[in-house]
């Protein structure tokens, strides 16, 4: 049972990397500057509890606060560069970040062993969930109620006007300059939002693991960060959680009896995802459908 | 500092200026696909790996001159280029820059993992040409397979250039890269020279591939996510859509990177090269050569 | 209400438009006619700020307004259309106009109203609008999915719903029908009956001399007459340079 806590576990944070950067491709700027979000999060948030003794409630605003406004200040200059630019910039910075901490020793002495990040070798003992006496159901409840939150405030912000305005902006930034939106205001706070939300994801995942390092944090899980999204399509939040559903559950979990041709599988899929569905999987479309089917039954069952 | 440090130093950035002639080519291979198609082709450092593997994998059993050896991962890396244009680019439509971006990645995962199911994952010995020569230079000994990595990089980028500016393919190439609609209305099949560019761009791939491998010694599945990283970086300091700005950038940066090596250590080695990014980004945005934007 | 003083936009050599002075008047229907490329979008684009200018002036309700950037220009109360419709294809019609609600007064609503819910007024004026432009039945629609005629007028509903007072009208009536073209000949009546100032650029002769109070006439990128359009119309220059070409093909 264990396992499965694991893997919702897993799921969970997973969602949460992935809002963080739907959040960004929503303006249409990609940004893979989200794994380093999430690592400033994840060591942000590992270092108040394990050093400074915090709960992990305000160890996770703390890291939160710390991850937006890092990706706020990052914003300023990396939104004046577009496309293949932003790309590399936001790549740059993710790895700077990662190498930050790959260089980062900041270790206090505990009993008999030092705790705290430990440059290369990584930052052991992040150990607030056994010390608390948490169970794998519980830190699993935990997650879920983040994520359920997270969802929920994004799922509403998408309907508001603040998310057709982020689409606008996506969708076609000179018609959106020219019926009057402040485009990088938008996008700034678009970024800064996505960064709140990958700090979040960070700082949990650093308890849960209990152990981070910097390879963690690398451009692999920065590409998976823009892949849920786009692979589940931006029309909507549940696209993320499903794209993730279907690589962290069915490609890596599920797979597993596949043995070394999972992996294989796994970059194959994904491009004849991108082939069949370039929207991705629930596209507006799709979403339109959906909406239709519920509604002409509504109708027929008043009838 | 003593003198012998010194020379120790520059010796240092002297070789990573020679091996800085791999970083050049990646630099130009996505710079041209950029220029074409406007789109990022992620997959490209690793289609140059998988190349250079591929070369091997052509000459497995025959005992081949190193030679051939790079001559296979050219051809071998204009056969992928192709066969990446027409499984990452050719099905999907041009509004969706974030798809085509994703199957990329998507390519470079597979492609990687093709590597690591096809080699158990256990780095391969790559064939290095005049690795037993040394040519000293008073107190300096050039490696002469630098030296003939960082020539053939040479002849990559005259052949290349002149390729682009000498011949009715480069006058194409370039035509459809600054105004594809008209290019098409003159009669230039913007998907000939698309899978063309992406031909080219591969064998030029290839040769980078079989560069990394002659000067490391070896070739590994790890090498392509660094390549990838580094290659947009330089394309980006050279300034985008620039193939001198690429040569010089890919130069720099392969000299950088062993300087700050040898002062500062491997593991803060790539972190100067991302702040010179981001001094490059945030003081000169257009790099060491801006293209100026077309009107549309 | 908006004055160009020597206007001017080069692009490298090409002088797109070169010193272009032009006044359009508070309620006034102001049609700019020329050639192809001579200079009627580019002056377009400099009036709401998408081109920065090379030189001269835009004054705007007595203030110079050159180096605003276009989003606070239409909160000012300029608001535009496109000649190439440029729609948010993935959001609803309904949606493409909540989003274009930038004017100031509308900026004045309180912060989470505004981005979050949205007041009733802001929803019935949006809804009104639709009716206007005949697209209420298809509010839930895709704007990308509307046929060519609807998104027209879509594009002329969004530019509306910033609630400017100028507006800018960029070949309003290109790729219209006869029956078209007659709407829009109305719904820009209606425009000045709200005193709503518009400057409008087409190409279709016969809709500018009907609507226009007065004409100005381009030419590569100089301004070769203006008055009333029974004057331009009579005018010899404007006749060589413009009617006489098309007289000709």
């Amino acid at each position: 049972m264990d396992f499965y806590f694991g893997l919702i576990q897993i799921i969970g944070v997973h969602t949460l990397l992935g809002l963080s950067a739907y959040c960004v491709l929503l303006t249409g700027q990609v940004s893979l500057a989200q794994a380093g979000f999430f690592a400033i999060g994840a060591y942000v948030a590992g270092m108040l509890t394990v050093i400074a003794q915090w709960p992990l409630v305000p160890a996770l605003g703390v890291s939160a606060l710390v991850a937006g406004a890092t990706a706020c200040a990052v914003g300023f200059p990396a939104l004046r560069v577009k496309g293949l630019m932003l790309v590399v910039a936001t790549v740059a910075f993710g790895e700077a970040v990662r190498l930050f901490f790959f260089n980062f020793t900041y270790q206090v002495q505990a009993g008999n062993i030092r705790l705290g990040p430990h440059g290369g070798e990584g930052f052991r003992q992040i150990r607030y969930f056994p010390e608390n006496g948490w169970t794998t159901l519980d830190v699993m409840l935990f997650i879920w109620a983040v994520v359920a939150l997270v969802m929920a405030g994004l799922w509403w912000l998408n309907r508001s006007r603040a998310g057709a305005v982020l689409r606008a902006v996506g969708e076609d930034e000179l018609a959106a300059q020219s019926t009057g939106i402040n485009i990088t205001a938008v996008k700034i706070s678009a970024m800064t939002v996505g960064g709140v939300i990958a700090g979040i994801g960070g700082g949990i995942f650093a308890h849960y693991t209990t152990h981070i390092e910097h390879v963690q944090f690398g451009v692999v899980l920065a590409t998976f960060a823009i892949a849920y999204p786009i692979l589940g399509g931006l029309s909507n939040v549940f696209g993320t959680l499903l794209a993730v559903i279907f690589i962290q559950g069915f490609l890596i979990e599920g797979l597993r009896f596949m043995g070394d041709w999972r992996n294989l599988l796994f970059g194959g899929l994904i491009v004849l995802a991108m082939n069949v569905r370039p929207r991705g999987l629930l596209d507006a479309g799709a979403m339109l459908a959906l909406k239709r089917l519920f509604f002409s039954r509504k109708e027929r069952s008043d009838a | 500092m003593d003198l012998l440090d010194l020379i120790d130093a520059v010796q240092s950035v002297a070789d990573g200026v020679l091996f800085g002639a791999t970083y050049a080519l990646l630099g130009i291979g996505f710079t041209l696909i950029f220029g074409v198609m406007h789109k990022l082709n992620l997959s490209y450092a690793a289609a140059s790996i998988g190349a250079a593997y591929a070369s091997l994998l052509i000459l497995a059993g025959i005992e081949a001159p190193a030679i051939f050896v790079f001559l296979m991962a050219a051809v071998a890396g204009g056969v992928i280029g192709g066969l990446v244009y027409l499984i990452a680019f050719k099905f999907i439509p041009l509004a969706n820059p974030l798809a085509t971006l994703m199957s990329t990645v998507g390519l470079l995962l597979l492609i990687d993992e093709i590597i690591v199911h096809s080699t158990a994952g256990v780095p391969l010995n790559y064939p290095a040409l005049f690795s037993d020569v040394i040519i000293p230079m008073g107190p300096f000994n050039l490696r002469g397979d630098l030296i003939f990595v960082f020539a053939l990089g040479c002849v990559c980028m005259v052949v290349l250039l002149l390729l682009l500016y000498r011949t009715k393919l480069g006058l194409a190439t370039r035509a459809v890269s600054q105004q594809p609609i008209a290019s098409e209305l003159c009669g230039i099949s913007i998907t000939h020279v698309n899978v063309l560019t992406f031909v080219l761009t591969g064998v030029v791939g290839g040769i980078a591939g079989a560069m990394t491998g002659a000067a490391i010694g070896m070739l590994s599945p790890l090498l392509s996510l660094p390549l990838t990283v580094k290659g947009l970086i330089v394309t980006v300091i050279g300034g985008l859509g620039s193939i001198p700005g690429a040569i010089i950038a890919g130069l720099v940066v392969g000299g950088l990177e062993n300087f700050f090596q040898f002062f500062r250590g491997v593991s803060e080695r790539d972190l100067y090269i991302m702040l010179l990014l981001f001094a490059f980004l945030i003081f000169r945005p257009g790099g060491i050569f801006p293209t100026t934007a077309g009107r549309d | 209400m908006l004055d160009l003083q020597a206007v001017s936009k080069h692009f490298g050599g090409v002088r797109a438009v070169d010193g272009v002075d032009l006044t359009v008047a508070r309620g006034q229907i102001l049609g700019l006619i020329g050639p192809n490329g001579s200079g009627k979008s580019t002056i377009v684009n400099l009036i709401c700020g998408l081109f920065p200018l090379t030189s001269g002036r835009i004054v705007y309700n007595g203030a110079d307004i050159a180096d605003l950037p276009p989003h606070a220009r239409v909160t000012m109360g300029i608001a535009r259309t496109f000649q190439n419709i440029r729609l948010f294809g993935q959001l609803t019609v309904w949606q493409n106009l909540w989003v274009a609600q930038n004017s100031s007064e509308q900026r004045k609503q309180n912060f989470l109203k505004r981005w979050l819910g949205g007041s009733r007024s802001a929803r019935e004026e949006i809804d009104r609008t639709l009716e206007f432009f005949d697209l209420a039945h298809k509010r839930d629609e895709l704007a990308g999915n509307l046929a060519f005629g609807e998104q027209r007028r879509l594009e002329f509903a969004r530019a509306l719903s910033a609630k400017p007072a100028l507006l800018l009208l960029d070949e309003p009536a290109a790729g219209m029908n006869a029956e078209e073209i007659d709407q829009l000949d109305g719904r820009i009546r209606r425009m000045r009956q709200d005193g709503i100032t518009v400057l409008l650029i087409e190409h279709h002769v016969e809709l500018v001399m009907s609507v226009a109070d007065r004409i100005a006439v381009l030419n590569f990128g100089q301004k070769i007459a203006e008055g009333t359009p029974a004057a331009v119309q009579a005018n010899p220059v404007v006749r060589e340079a413009y009617l006489g070409t098309a007289a000709a093909a």
